[in-house]
């Protein structure tokens, strides 16, 4: 439709409104009161008072905060690599021509659908001491020397993590990854076989490459997912033992929690920019808009 | 040939990998909701069966099961409807329209979506109790719409801009006006579309966990994933066969959305991530 008059566009405008007033309303002004807030003393009961930038250099000063970033780009740099080889490698098998493929895809959802709460009450049972599936597993295959306290130790209760979100996220990346495939065109691949390439070959020399730009888009959404986890630890570790497994999320809303706005929002706004910056990195990097065009 | 044997032995192996993988924990879930004793795969113990957890969950009053999946559901699907209302306009405007900017402004709405959302939660939490909505359900449908707005624009614009156009500039010369044009050629052909979208945006509000926690404080509004984070038993032991029935009876309308409409979820999702 070319022939707009500027009534007609003034209209076209008149139908983002909503949507920007909703933005406006319920995201960009709270991260903006977030920035704002952090520059307070704001706990409940007592009276508000600005302080400057007391709160980031109590937050520089504070071992807790150090351990909480340390964990936070731990866990991501770990758990975000895991989940693209793990959910490339179901994406391959999917892709394959298999006669129950309907049912896998269903069964490969299921993860994904379950709320994360939900399923850290599984996993919370899965690395019980004493019932767990995880020590009985052990047992029955006569593994190690007795049962393992999964969640008792700073790098058991790390990985029981990374396994608990790689089975939640896996499925999304495996999906997604899947609709990259479908898009590389058969006779690639049969001209590759014609060439002797073995189907290993064929796979690094024609897919992979082939999925660069959906395996940004991937990188980029767990990367910006797994830097906010919260409500797996929230549940599964508590971010436990000793505050080990306590990301910046559960950090700052702690304080929210506690009734302690001001150095939350502290908290809140590094995780922010920690964020962007990310986020900046990979649209210069990587070939982000090829990829979703 | 015996490199072809290997690779469809690798993806046999694979698939019962996967299948492994993903319904293990939730097979789990359903046998210790049905089983006497949660140390059932322990050595020298057995299964027994029985349905006294799950009745324990949808009968017993001071649970509140019933609460939860009720608020769970009024929040999420009037998310979801919500959502489609206010961003089927803001695609069609975005997808049909020419307006100049339209991706920056598709590409600053994507940004907003990467914010975490623990740096909004504590003014949300604010401005909820300055309008007396805590424990509400508009404390949790509103922001809830805002979050999973700039994922259904996206879905949506790539669904409407697959609809020809030649249908708009045959309804312009009969004399409908844009919006007539949206409602009576566009949202009849996006139905899927719409539909797509309306699910994931359900799904996501029925799984957010943070912003339910800190702006719910009882039954009245509390959701699925709050009350089963914070079922606790009241006398010191954990009782698991009680929560893992609550746990199987509240992802059921999850996981039976997600399997019935999977193709559409599936849709869905790579629209919004692949395509734009």
């Amino acid at each position: 439709m070319r022939a707009h008059s500027a009534r007609e566009l003034a209209g076209a405008y008149v139908y983002l409104l909503p949507v920007l007033a909703f933005v406006l309303v319920f995201i960009l002004a709270p991260v903006l009161g977030a920035f704002r807030a952090s520059l307070f003393q704001d706990v409940t009961f007592l009276p508000r008072k600005f302080i400057g930038l007391d709160n980031y250099l109590r937050l520089a000063e504070t071992p807790v905060f150090w351990t909480s970033l340390r964990f936070t780009c731990l866990f991501v740099l770990i758990s975000v690599p895991l989940e693209i080889v793990l959910g490339l490698l179901v994406a391959l098998v999917l892709d394959q021509p298999l006669p129950f493929r309907a049912a896998l895809r269903a069964s490969v959802l299921i993860p994904w659908a379950v709320p994360a709460a939900v399923s850290g009450r599984i996993w919370e049972l899965i690395y019980d001491y004493n019932l767990g599936l995880a020590n009985a597993l052990l047992g029955w295959l006569h593994l190690g020397q007795g049962p393992v306290n999964w969640l008792g130790s700073g790098w058991g209760a790390f990985f029981s993590l990374v396994l608990a979100d790689a089975w939640k996220t896996t499925p999304f990346v495996a999906l997604i990854l899947l609709a990259g495939l479908a898009a590389v065109p058969d006779e690639l691949h049969r001209q590759g076989e014609v060439d002797g390439a073995s189907f290993v070959q064929r796979f690094f020399r024609l897919t992979l490459p082939l999925l660069r730009p959906i395996l940004v888009v991937a990188l980029l959404f767990r990367t910006i997912d797994a830097l906010r986890v919260f409500d797996l630890i929230f549940v599964l570790t508590g971010g436990g033992p000793g505050g080990a497994t306590t990301s910046l999320s559960l950090y700052g809303a702690n304080f929210f929690l506690a009734g302690d706005f001001g150095f939350g929002s502290a908290v809140s706004v590094v995780l922010f920019l920690l964020a962007l910056g990310l986020a900046l990195v990979y649209v210069r990097a990587g070939r982000f808009r090829e990829g979703l065009g | 040939m015996r490199e072809e044997a290997l690779k469809r032995a690798l993806v046999w192996l694979g698939a019962a990998g996967t299948l492994l993988f993903c319904l293990g924990p939730i097979v789990y879930m359903v046998l210790i909701a049905l089983a006497q004793s949660p140390d059932f795969p322990g050595p020298g113990r057995g299964f027994e069966p029985t349905l006294k957890h799950l009745a324990a969950v949808a009968l017993r009053p001071s649970l509140h099961f019933w609460d939860y999946l009720g608020n769970s559901l009024i929040v999420s699907a009037a998310s979801a409807g919500l959502c489609l209302l206010v961003a089927a306009p803001a695609a069609f405007a975005l997808s049909r329209l020419d307006l100049p900017g339209r991706l920056v402004i598709l590409f600053a709405i994507l940004a907003v979506s990467m914010f975490p959302p623990v740096s909004l939660v504590s003014l949300l939490f604010k401005m909820m109790t300055a309008l007396g909505w805590i424990n509400t359900y508009p404390a949790l449908v509103l922001p809830y719409v805002a979050w999973v707005l700039p994922l259904s624009l996206w879905i949506l614009a790539s669904y409407f801009g697959q609809i020809p156009r030649d249908l708009d500039r045959a309804a312009l010369i009969d004399g409908c006006s844009s919006w007539q044009i949206l409602r009576r050629v566009i949202v009849p052909l996006a139905g899927p579309g719409l539909f797509s979208t309306g699910l994931l945006a359900f799904i996501f509000a029925f799984n957010e966990f943070l912003l339910a926690l800190m702006l719910t404080t009882d039954h009245q509004a509390r959701t699925i994933p709050v009350g089963a984070a914070l079922f606790q038993g009241l006398h010191g032991q954990t009782p698991w066969g009680e929560i893992m029935a609550f746990a199987c009876l509240a992802v059921l309308p999850a996981i039976g959305l997600t399997v019935a409409f999977q193709r559409r979820v599936i849709h869905g999702l790579t629209r919004g991530a692949v395509r734009g």
